[in-house]
C-alpha cells in the first residue's frame, strides 16, 4: 500500500484541495468539486439530534479519485479501514455512479500530503451515512465530465453516450475513461448531476465480499507495524506501571550496555530504549531501573467508588412529567436496582504504535489512525514542524474500536524519531497496552420505577455516573462549559425511550485518575445493559413476558416505534421466543437504539461447570438501507462476539496502584470455544444507511444476563457476569 | 551468533542473539511481515508459524531452536499467490477477515491442525484452535476450517 501511494503522488496546488473533492486526470487537477452541502446538512442534522460522538467537525471529508492508465479508478480514502469494511462499502457506492465494475476500483488510504482532509475522522458508525450521498455526487460528476468531453470530441450528444465498465460508446465511437481523461487539459466542472434512483443500483443491496480479502489472506504488509524505512531503528518506551505515576529516579546505565542498544532517549517524561532490533530494545527496557512517584496507590474498591451516582456534577438530559415526585410519594410502589460496568480497554490485536522519520524540513509517519487530520496538527506541534511539513501515511489498522483517535502515543513516537534523527519503529508491549491505555470508563447506574396498579410502569428514572469519553479532549473544556456533561458519548443511550409518561435521565460526571475515552458503541454499551436489564427485571416483577412488555411500552405513535415493533416481532418469530426451550437453556432479550439503528437480540445460555455458556444468538438489526448485507452480517457477528467477551470476561481491576492485567491471560477474550450459533436478520427501515459497527454490541450483555436469570433465577447486575 | 535454517524453501542465514524470538527474526531480519506480534507471551497466537511441520507461537521460541530446521510462514504456505493453500481459499470463500491482523496466525494454526485432523468435528476445531481475534471473526473461522477440510479432501481425491 505504501509503495502504491508513493507512485501515485502527484504535484498539485494544495490550496485548491482543502475541503473539496478532487478529480485527477494524468496527474493534473482538473476539477474541484465542493461537496460541502450534503456534509453540512448531515452535520447540522446530527448536531440537532446530538447524536454524534465527535464534536470537532469544522471541515468536511474530501474525495480523491484518479483515473489510472489501466482504466481503473483509484480512490484515496480519508476513512480508516480498521476491520469494519469501509473500503468495500465506499467502493460499492463509487462504482454505482462511475459505471465501472467493483473490480475496477482500487481503494487506498489517503495520506495527508495529498491535501485531502477529514477532521471528522473515522468513528461513531458515521462513515457510510455521512458519505452516502457526497461520494456518489463526486463520482457522478467525474462520469459526466468524461462523457461531456467524449461528446465534444465525437460531435455527438452527451445523452447518447453509454457507459459500461468505464468504457464509453456512442455509435461507432468508443473510448475508455483513461483515454478521454488524457485527451485534454481543459475541463469544466458541471453542476452536480442527479443521482441514480435506488431501483437502478447495481451493487448497493447485494452481498459483496471484502475488497481487501486477498492482501489479508496472503499476509501482505499493510499494517502500521509492518512499515519500514531503510536504516530503521526500533524503540520501546518506558511507561509508568502505576496509575498517575511520574518518574522519580532513573538509571539507564545497564540498559545502555545491552548488545544492540544504540541510544537511550531521555527527554523530560519521555524515556525510550532505541536499538537495532525490537528484541534488543525490549531487553534494554527490562534493564532500566526506574522509581516512580505515585500520588496514590489505588485499590479496586476505592477506585470503583469514584464512579458513583451522587458524586460530581449532574446534568439532567431527559425530563418528562414529574417522575421524581411520583417516586417520592409512593415509596411502597418503588422498584429500584443498581448496575455497574467495569473499566475496560480496547485490546485490539495490533498494539499501539507508529513508524516515524523526522528529517530537517520534513517528517513522515506511518500510523493506523482514526483521525489523520487531527494527528497531523498535534504531532507537528509536538516535533515543532509546520503542519504542511508532516505527512501522515495512514495504514490499515489491526483493530481499533475507538482507541486510535488519540494522538498522544504517536506524538511521543515522533519526538523519539526527532531526537534519534533516524527512522524509528515504536510499538507498545502488550503489558503497556493494558497498563498505559485509554480506558472504557466504568459506570454506575441507579434505576427506579413506580409500579402502578395492574403492573403499569407509571414513572422511571435513570441516574448514570461515568467519567467522560470525549469532552476532556475538547480544547479549554468548551464541551463542559457548553454541555455540562458528555451526553453525546458517555451518556449516549442513557435516556429512556419507552413510552412511560413520567421519565428522566441524569448524568453524574465523575473524574477518574486514568484517561478514559471512546470504546465501540460508547455509552450505548453500559446504558443498554442497565436499562434493558432493569426492564427485564420489571417484566418479571409485574409478571409480564419481557418481549410483550416492550411492545406494550412502544404503544406511542412515532415512526421509530413502528421500526421497533417490526424488529421485536421479527425477533420473536426468528428466535422462537414463543416456542418451548430445550432443557437446561435460559433465554433472554434486549433491544437498543443507536445511531438511528435498532438492534435487538434473543440469547440462549446454558450453565456448564458453573460457567455461563452462550449457545445461540438471534440478532435483528434495522440499520436503514443495507448497502452490503454481507458486510453488515460480519459486523453483527463481530459485535456479538465482542459483546460476549464484554458480558462474560472483560474488566480491568486495580491493586496497589496498578492495573493488574499484564496480558491476555489476565484479560481473557472469547475464543472459538465461546462461539454460539449466530443468526443475523437484517431489516431495512429507511432509504438512508445508518450505523452498523456499534449498535449490535449493546443488546448482547443484557440479553445474556436475562437468559441467566431465566435459567437460574439469579439477577446479575455487574459486568462481567459471574455466577459466584 | 550465526544461525542457519530453511525459511519457506530458501536458506536463511542470520547473525543475531540466539535468544532473540524467532518472530522478530522472521519479521525484521528476513522481512516477512505476515507473522504478527500480538502479546509476546504465546497467549494470542498471532505469531503462529510452522517449524518442521509443527505449529509454534514464534514470539516465545528463540531463533536458536530453528537452527537447521524448516520454518514455514504464511508467505510460504501456498505455492503461489494464484494457487492459494486450501486454508487461504476457504478464508476467501467464507469472507473471514475483518481487520485481518490475527488471521495469518489463525490460518497457520488451522493449516497445521487440518494436517493432523483432516476431518474434524466442530467441537475438535473449537477446542484445538485457541488463538485470539478481537473483531469477532470466530464464527467464520470455524466455517472456513470446515470448508478447508472439504477442499483438501477434494484436492487429494
Amino acid at each position: 500500500m505504501a509503495t502504491e501511494e508513493k507512485k501515485t503522488k502527484k504535484k498539485f496546488s494544495r490550496r485548491k484541495f482543502l475541503q473539496r473533492g478532487a478529480i485527477i486526470f494524468g496527474g493534473t487537477v482538473v476539477a474541484v468539486i465542493a461537496s460541502k452541502g450534503p456534509i453540512r446538512r448531515f452535520l447540522a442534522q446530527k448536531a440537532e439530534n446530538m447524536d454524534f460522538p465527535l464534536l470537532v467537525s469544522t471541515q468536511e471529508p474530501s474525495f480523491w479519485f484518479e483515473v489510472l492508465p489501466d482504466n481503473t479508478i483509484l480512490y484515496k480514502s480519508t476513512k480508516l479501514e480498521m476491520g469494519q469494511g469501509i473500503f468495500t462499502g465506499l467502493a460499492m457506492l463509487a462504482a454505482e455512479e462511475l459505471e465501472v465494475s467493483l473490480e475496477q476500483i482500487k481503494v487506498v488510504h489517503a495520506n495527508t500530503a495529498n491535501g485531502v482532509e477529514d477532521s471528522l475522522g473515522t468513528g461513531g458508525s458515521n462513515t457510510t451515512l455521512s458519505l452516502f450521498k457526497p461520494i456518489r455526487e463526486v463520482a457522478a460528476t467525474l462520469r459526466e465530465m468524461l462523457k461531456a468531453q467524449a461528446a465534444k470530441q465525437w460531435g455527438v450528444p452527451v445523452a447518447g453516450i453509454k457507459v459500461e465498465n468505464g468504457i464509453m460508446t456512442s455509435g461507432n465511437h468508443k473510448a475508455t475513461y483513461y483515454e478521454i481523461s488524457t485527451s485534454t487539459k481543459e475541463w469544466k466542472t458541471p453542476e452536480t448531476p442527479a443521482l441514480k434512483p435506488s431501483s437502478a443500483f447495481k451493487y448497493v443491496g447485494k452481498d459483496v465480499k471484502r475488497i481487501d480479502l486477498k492482501p489479508k489472506v496472503t499476509g501482505q504488509p499493510i499494517f502500521g507495524i509492518d512499515q519500514t524505512f531503510p536504516d530503521m531503528l526500533y524503540a520501546v518506551m518506558l511507561q509508568s506501571p502505576y496509575i498517575g505515576g511520574t518518574l522519580k529516579k532513573l538509571n539507564t546505565q545497564e540498559a545502555a550496555k545491552v548488545s544492540g542498544v544504540v541510544k537511550i532517549v531521555e527527554d523530560n517524561e519521555l524515556v525510550a530504549v532505541v536499538a537495532k532490533n525490537r528484541y534488543a530494545a525490549e531487553m534494554g527496557l527490562q534493564k532500566i531501573e526506574a522509581e516512580w512517584d505515585v500520588p496514590k496507590k489505588w485499590q479496586q474498591a476505592e477506585f470503583e467508588a469514584l464512579t458513583t451516582v451522587g458524586l460530581g456534577t449532574d446534568v439532567r438530559i431527559q425530563s418528562e412529567g414529574s417522575p421524581e415526585s411520583l417516586l417520592e410519594e409512593a415509596p411502597n410502589q418503588i422498584f429500584k436496582q443498581e448496575y455497574r460496568t467495569p473499566l475496560a480497554t480496547h485490546a485490539h490485536m495490533e498494539p499501539h504504535g507508529a513508524v516515524a522519520h523526522v528529517e530537517k524540513d520534513k517528517a513522515t509517519m506511518y500510523v493506523g489512525t482514526q483521525a489523520s487530520t487531527l494527528f497531523r496538527s498535534t504531532i507537528a506541534k509536538a516535533i515543532e514542524v509546520e503542519t504542511e511539513q508532516l505527512n501522515i501515511e495512514t495504514t490499515y489498522a489491526g483493530g481499533s474500536f475507538g482507541r486510535r483517535i488519540d494522538s498522544k502515543h504517536s506524538e511521543k513516537v515522533a519526538r523519539i524519531a526527532k531526537i534519534v534523527g533516524k527512522p524509528v519503529h515504536v510499538f507498545n508491549t502488550r503489558t503497556q497496552e493494558f497498563q498505559n491505555a485509554i480506558y472504557r470508563p466504568q459506570t454506575h447506574h441507579v434505576l427506579a420505577a413506580k409500579i402502578g396498579k395492574n403492573g403499569t410502569i407509571e414513572a422511571i428514572t435513570h441516574n448514570q455516573a461515568t467519567p467522560d469519553q470525549v469532552l476532556g479532549a475538547i480544547p479549554a473544556n468548551i464541551g463542559y462549559t457548553l454541555l455540562g456533561a458528555d451526553f453525546v458519548s458517555a451518556g449516549h443511550g442513557a435516556s429512556i425511550l419507552y413510552n412511560i409518561e413520567h421519565k428522566s435521565a441524569t448524568l453524574w460526571q465523575n473524574k477518574l485518575p486514568v484517561h478514559t475515552g471512546i470504546w465501540r458503541s460508547v455509552g450505548m454499551f453500559p446504558n443498554t445493559f442497565a436499562i434493558e436489564s432493569f426492564i427485564n427485571e420489571l417484566a418479571h416483577k409485574t409478571g409480564k413476558d419481557p418481549l410483550k412488555m416492550r411492545l406494550e411500552l412502544l404503544a406511542g405513535n412515532e415512526q421509530i416505534n413502528q421500526r421497533y415493533k417490526k424488529v421485536l416481532e421479527t425477533l420473536a418469530e426468528k428466535s422462537g421466543w414463543n416456542q418451548p426451550k430445550a432443557a437446561g437453556i435460559g433465554r433472554g432479550i434486549a433491544i437498543g437504539n443507536d445511531r438511528k439503528s435498532i438492534a435487538a437480540a434473543v440469547i440462549e445460555v446454558a450453565i456448564v461447570d458453573n460457567q455461563i455458556r452462550v449457545k445461540k444468538v438471534t440478532q435483528v438489526l434495522d440499520a436503514g438501507l443495507a448497502i452490503n448485507p454481507e458486510g453488515i452480517r460480519m459486523q453483527v457477528e463481530g459485535a456479538t462476539m465482542m459483546g460476549i467477551t464484554a458480558a462474560l470476561y472483560e474488566g480491568l481491576t486495580i491493586k496497589d496502584g496498578q492495573i493488574t492485567a499484564t496480558n491476555f491471560h489476565e484479560y481473557p477474550m472469547a475464543k472459538l470455544s465461546d462461539t454460539p450459533e449466530i443468526e443475523v436478520i437484517i431489516l431495512e427501515g429507511h432509504a438512508e444507511p445508518y450505523g452498523v459497527g456499534e449498535p449490535p454490541l449493546a443488546p448482547v450483555a443484557p440479553a445474556i444476563a436475562a437468559a441467566v436469570f431465566d435459567l437460574t433465577g439469579k439477577n446479575l447486575r455487574t459486568l462481567p457476569l459471574k455466577l459466584s | 551468533m550465526e544461525i542457519n535454517f530453511n525459511i519457506n524453501g530458501k536458506t536463511a542465514k542470520v547473525d543475531v542473539d540466539p535468544a532473540m524470538p524467532l518472530l522478530w527474526v522472521v519479521r525484521d531480519e528476513l522481512n516477512l511481515k505476515a507473522t504478527k506480534f500480538g502479546c509476546g507471551a504465546a497467549l494470542c497466537g498471532a505469531c503462529t508459524l510452522h517449524i518442521d511441520g509443527e505449529a509454534y507461537r514464534s514470539c516465545s521460541i528463540p531463533v536458536s531452536f530453528a537452527a537447521g530446521k524448516k520454518v514455514t510462514t504464511l508467505e510460504g504456505l501456498s505455492e503461489s499467490e494464484d494457487k492459494l493453500h486450501p486454508i487461504q481459499q476457504a478464508w476467501m470463500e467464507e469472507n473471514v477477515p475483518q481487520c485481518g491482523y490475527c488471521q495469518p496466525g489463525f490460518m497457520m494454526a488451522a493449516a497445521n491442525f487440518l494436517e493432523k485432523n483432516p476431518n474434524p468435528t466442530e467441537e475438535d476445531i473449537k477446542t484445538n484452535i485457541t488463538n485470539i481475534c478481537r473483531c469477532g471473526t470466530q464464527p467464520r473461522i470455524i466455517k472456513a476450517i470446515k470448508r478447508a477440510a472439504q477442499l483438501s479432501q477434494t484436492a487429494t481425491l
